[in-house]
């Protein structure tokens, strides 16, 4: 072929082609397949369901919506119908599904074996199991993390069976209350009827955040405050710093950690003093140890406040209609019993007993699983104190320690001192769905499955106002190898000999459910709301526990145990006092922010974009103090600083923080986490180190709000 | 010789200039859409004649919208066996087929991977509800009249069917019904 | 200058920053809705992409006058968008009933001029793929597509939701154009604990967003650059108001979006 041919050829071939499609068809091709990068993942596509269920991350207690499609969980809603929701979930409970794969999932059975963990089988883990439970026979214990779920009874059954009494709560906000209440001579468990209050005083109690009922506090505050109309609740909050509660409350009174006791006492002085009465048992006893241990005085030297802002609260709170004191630990952790007592005490000071907007006395779950202790019972336990004792070779570690739903190596104060003391245990079990700080240090790890992956319950989380009983039955099977704990512990117990009367979890929440029927209750739905019902207001017709929870409802009663045991005499015990300066001379402020995590879940990777790089960067975190205090101290934005307490030392950055009061060093709780994942990791440090026990005046139990710190 | 050689090579020229035209649109037109394409057939040989002609079913009645308005699509495994629970046992091909879609995926609990002629990617959002005024088979291939499902052909670069409506067939009926061209009308 | 152009129905937020604590959820709630991968640290936060991002806002008093507001953000979805003249591709336009500005990101070629035009900063550039911890992109929701490394993303009011809400209002008999003020809500107004968010048609005076609007106490954020944002805050607090238009405490106004400390 000559040149002149070749080049008709290639003229040709290049005409022609571009008459065809190729060049167009290809560009266009290439550029669709460029909007598709095959990398990145796919969404789906298909049914699309919304499915009943429950969030147990924190303590609110939310019903939520899981929405599915094709069956598999991808968000999960706030349950407009279930009154602890209505609509609104918390930061932690929204990343539900995306939990189901968490990279920290415990993915099947790991045992030891010398300094790692080795995936077993079921069987194995079992048998495992049984036989160490065997060989301690009663010497056994467990810690549970959930005090509202049918799990604990199973396990506290268990432990009875095995001739134990030990048989633990993880500290926790509705422990101490729990005491509290049961000082006072109440029967039951308190109640707060928030949505018919016109006036909240939080005194230290952290309602919109981490107290209690949460995220229904927030939504009653929302509807009793609709934007641009008129309000119907005031909120008084008194904390240590202008925290997230504070900033939306009406009025912020900055008070000392650990004075929140010292504070709602110093009020009731000045109620008694403008002829306030209970009316009840106790009251003149209540009186005289007020008018001596609760000075106006002795109160400012322990708050802060002067006596003028303390009256200025009492004259609030007489002045309203329904005003409802709530009291506790501004880190939802050990506050102490006197917090939580001085509280009622003032409720029942302004008349707020069995009142609308006011404290009811709620019936306790009744027992179903053969054995299994009374609240009453567990409450009288202290694992804190326990931990110490054995820290200290006082008393001899349990050979077996059963951890469920529990981080005790993580989320204990003195971290370290009760890290230790976790060690002596001959055999640590933790039934985990994730692998956390106490999984890591555990003999013998059971993975459970999310509350989606299973049949779970929650009866009446610490604040409701109202009894409320909620089932979640599995929206997906387990994505990983796990069992529910309860199920797991049923089968050992059976293999050893033990009759907990069950043999699933599923029919122990079956029996819950028929159980709970004596008490009269009825659906909760968006027309059914128990605070109107408790006012009064149009009682829906009574239905059955078992049809209500499998419409995926939360069953609400109004029932209440006798209260006239309520006495006063023990509402105010030890004496206003200022911190004690010394070597520590600043009072730690702990904050429990939960979007990152709580004492149970690290900072799920969705969450970590929430905060901010003035709270935690590059590694580091920050407290926070305000320009006064860091002076005094010589440090400020931005510099390092070594925190220390008694029983340990944290490393954190300083951020300028006017909002904390002086002589105070606020710190968040969450951060510092060892085990977990790369999201939780490399973030500060684990503020609980520098937590130190105490032995709360007039009660002599462990308390650890107002820690003593200093700049080093 | 100069005067020679320039015609007998412009005669090559234009000769060479001819085969190569024609071999390119050949190439373009026949060999380059086949290349491109690959063949598919649907996973079961379903018969929409039959359903439509001798069961007497209307198109709704499988592909229905859910209660919220959005388009369920095809038919799961369990909606087809409310009808095709057991084996016919029957001889012809048809009966066979049916057959197998029992055995298979009834019994076995499986979803039959039904090939989509018209998927869309995930940018694309598409409401059936708000076109429910336009015959299926204006926008889709007329499946409903046929004993045998076509071949699905899909695009070897893009992975899209080669029914896949373009973007400029959307603009341009929303153009003519003066209905909105917004961008997120149809984009998520 | 675009020709602004009026909708019969004008999509709008307002939100109360006397009601919002800052807790987050909004944020979270809008990461899953949206299909947004988590990042293991967000030291950097231009890197980090927060369709909803809380501001802590103070008001630079010492102890005890000290006070603090958060401030949701979201997409101001402008009446007049500095964002949308500027695209090169028309990758963001406002050319839908709803007033939502859109984006769309096969189309976007990553110049970030919009970034830059936008006093909000409410646009995300994709610095990396997404990814997702193996196994949870098993939760990815139908709603939105990935977005790969290159291109922009930003708030879009859940605009999927307003679509299923018309597919719902069709398939009930409703009309599709004149929603009913619960018919769709975004995701962050929807997980809001107190209340701080609400939703509705500007436009409607039957939805509280289109009385609240108006309020001598509502403002919308920057409003002398005047992009007619459709979100507007409110609050009681003159401070709060004050820092909106980004006030510098002594009468003067900042020339960035200081005052709050970003993320």
């Amino acid at each position: 072929m000559g040149r002149r041919a070749f080049i008709g050829l290639v003229v040709g071939g290049t005409a022609g082609t571009l008459l065809t499609p190729i060049p167009w068809k290809l560009t266009d091709d290439a550029s669709i397949w460029s909007q598709n990068w095959p990398w990145i993942p796919r969404v789906p596509n298909g049914d699309f369901e919304l499915k009943p269920s429950l969030s147990k991350l924190d303590n609110s207690g939310v019903g939520v919506n899981v929405v599915t499609v094709k069956g598999r969980p991808c968000a999960v809603y706030g349950n407009p119908e279930h009154p602890l929701s209505r609509g609104g979930i918390s930061s932690l409970a929204v990343n539900e599904a995306e939990l189901l794969y968490s990279p920290s999932r415990v993915q099947s059975p790991l045992k030891r074996e010398g300094d790692s963990l080795i995936p077993i089988s079921w069987d194995d883990a079992k048998a495992l199991l049984a036989e160490k439970l065997k060989a301690a026979g009663s010497d056994v214990a467990c810690v549970s993390g959930d005090d509202t779920g049918s799990g604990t009874d199973v396990f506290s059954a268990f432990v009875a069976a095995a001739g134990s009494k030990l048989c633990f709560y993880m500290p926790a906000e509705q422990v101490d209350a729990g005491r509290a209440w049961q000082r006072l001579g109440g029967q039951g468990m308190v109640g707060y009827d928030i949505e018919n209050a016109d006036m909240v005083l939080a005194i230290g109690a952290d309602i919109f955040e981490s107290w209690g009922t949460h995220v229904r506090n927030a939504q009653a505050f929302n509807k009793a405050n609709p934007m641009g109309g008129e309000q119907a609740m005031r909120v008084v909050y008194a904390s240590p710093i202008k925290n997230r509660g504070a900033a939306v409350a009406d009025a912020w009174v900055p008070v000392l950690p650990g004075s929140e006791a010292a504070l709602a006492l110093g009020i009731a002085y000045h109620l008694i003093q403008g002829g306030a009465t209970s009316g009840g048992p106790g009251f003149e006893a209540f009186r005289s140890a007020v008018r001596s241990g609760y000075s106006p005085e002795k109160v400012q030297q322990a708050t802060g406040l002067t006596p003028e802002q303390v009256a200025d609260l009492a004259k609030r709170l007489a002045s309203a209609k329904r005003p409802l004191v709530i009291a506790g630990s501004s880190f939802g952790q050990g506050g102490g019993q006197n917090a939580v007592a001085a509280g009622l005490a003032l409720n029942l000071l302004l008349g707020r007993l069995n009142k609308a907007g006011g404290i009811y006395a709620l019936p306790e779950a009744p027992a179903v699983v053969q054995g299994s202790m009374p609240r009453r019972q567990i409450l009288a336990n202290d694992f804190v104190d326990y931990m110490l004792k054995v820290g200290a070779e006082q008393t001899k570690a349990p050979a077996v320690l059963l951890a469920y739903e529990a981080n005790p190596a993580y989320a204990l104060p003195q971290t370290e001192l009760m890290a230790q003391a976790l060690d002596k245990v001959g055999f640590l079990v933790s039934f985990s769905s994730f692998m956390d700080e106490t999984a890591a240090m555990a003999d013998l790890v059971l993975p459970t499955p999310l509350v989606m992956e299973r049949t779970e319950d929650m009866y009446t989380p610490y604040g409701s106002g109202w009894v409320n009983y909620t089932v979640a039955t599995p929206v997906i099977a387990p994505v990983f190898d796990a069992v529910p704990a309860a199920d797991v512990l049923l089968q050992v117990a059976s293999g050893l000999g033990h009759n907990l009367g069950f043999e699933s979890f599923e029919d122990v929440v079956k029996a819950k459910a028929e159980a709970l029927n004596a008490m009269g209750g009825f659906a909760a739905g968006a027309k059914a709301e128990p605070w109107k019902v408790r006012v009064g207001g149009g009682a829906p017709s009574s239905s059955g526990v078992s049809d209500a929870v499998q419409a995926g409802k939360a069953w609400v009663s109004m029932a209440t145990v006798n209260a006239s045991g309520l006495s006063l005499a023990k509402a105010a015990a030890g004496q206003a006092a200022a911190p004690a300066g010394g070597e520590f001379p600043l009072v730690l402020a702990p904050l429990f922010e939960l979007n990152v995590g709580s004492s149970k879940v690290a900072i799920p990777p969705h969450n970590v974009s929430t905060i901010r790089d003035t709270e935690a960067a590059n590694g580091h975190f920050f407290v926070r103090m305000n320009s006064a205090t860091a002076s005094k101290y010589g440090t400020g934005q931005g510099k390092q600083v070594t925190i220390a307490s008694k029983t340990g030392s944290i490393k954190a950055r300083v951020s300028i923080d006017e909002g904390v009061m002086d002589g105070v060093v606020a710190a968040p709780l969450g951060f510092g986490h060892t085990a977990w994942d790369k999201f939780a990791q490399n973030k500060g440090d684990n503020v609980s180190k520098v937590l130190t026990v105490a032995s709360e005046p007039g009660v002599a139990a462990p308390f650890w709000a107002g820690s003593m710190v200093k700049i080093a | 010789m100069v005067q020679q050689n320039a015609s007998k090579e412009s005669g090559g020229f234009i000769l060479f200039f001819l085969i190569g035209l024609v071999g390119a649109l050949a190439v373009g037109w026949l060999l380059f859409p086949a290349l491109l394409y690959s063949e598919k057939q649907q996973p079961i040989a379903f018969n929409h004649k039959a359903h439509v002609e001798n069961a007497g079913m209307a198109c709704e009645d499988c592909h229905s919208y859910r209660e919220n308005g959005s388009f369920a699509g095809l038919p799961t495994t369990e909606q087809c066996a409310e009808c095709h629970m057991d084996v016919t046992g029957g001889e012809t091909p048809g009966e066979k087929e049916i057959d197998r879609f029992v055995t298979e995926y009834v019994q076995a609990g499986k979803q039959v991977d039904w090939l989509v002629y018209q998927y869309q990617p995930d940018n694309v959002y598409f409401s059936h509800i708000a076109h429910d005024g336009f015959a299926c088979a204006e926008c889709h291939p007329d499946v409903g009249n046929s004993e045998v499902p076509p071949s699905l052909y899909r695009n070897r670069i893009t992975g899209y069917s080669k029914n896949t409506m373009k973007m400029w067939q959307c603009e341009r009926c929303h153009a003519q019904l003066e209905t909105s061209n917004g961008c997120q009308v149809c984009h998520k | 200058m675009s020709v602004q152009r009026e909708f019969h129905t004008k999509w709008g937020m307002v939100i109360d920053l006397d009601k919002c604590t800052g807790c987050g959820a909004c944020m979270v709630a809008c990461q899953v809705e949206n299909n947004i991968a988590p990042t293991p640290d967000a030291s950097d936060m231009t890197r980090v992409l927060t369709w909803m991002l809380v501001y802590k806002l103070e008001n630079k008093q010492k102890f005890p006058n000290y006070d603090v507001a958060y401030l949701p953000r979201p997409c101001m979805q402008c009446e007049n968008p500095s964002c949308v003249p500027v695209c090169p591709v028309v990758a963001t336009t406002k050319d839908e009933e709803g007033g939502i500005v859109s984006q769309i990101y096969p189309r976007c070629i990553g110049c970030r001029y919009c970034m830059a035009a936008c006093p909000y900063h409410v646009r995300y550039f994709n610095w990396f793929d997404p990814q997702w911890p193996a196994g949870m992109e098993k939760t990815l929701t139908p709603f939105s597509s990935t977005r790969p490394r290159g291109v922009v993303e930003k708030c879009h009011f859940c605009h999927h939701r307003f679509m299923a809400a018309k597919e719902k209002a069709r398939a009930t008999g409703g009309e599709p154009m004149k929603l009913a003020e619960d018919a769709y809500i975004p995701a962050c107004v929807e997980a809001c604990p107190t209340g701080a968010l609400i939703f509705g048609n500007l436009k409607d005076p039957t939805h509280q967003v289109a009385k609240l609007s108006h309020s001598k106490n509502a403002k919308r954020l920057l409003e002398r650059l005047g992009g007619k944002p459709q979100v507007y805050y409110m609050s009681k607090r003159q401070w709060v108001l004050d820092m909106l238009d980004n006030d510098l405490g002594d009468g003067s106004h900042g020339g960035v979006t200081g005052g709050g400390n970003h993320g």
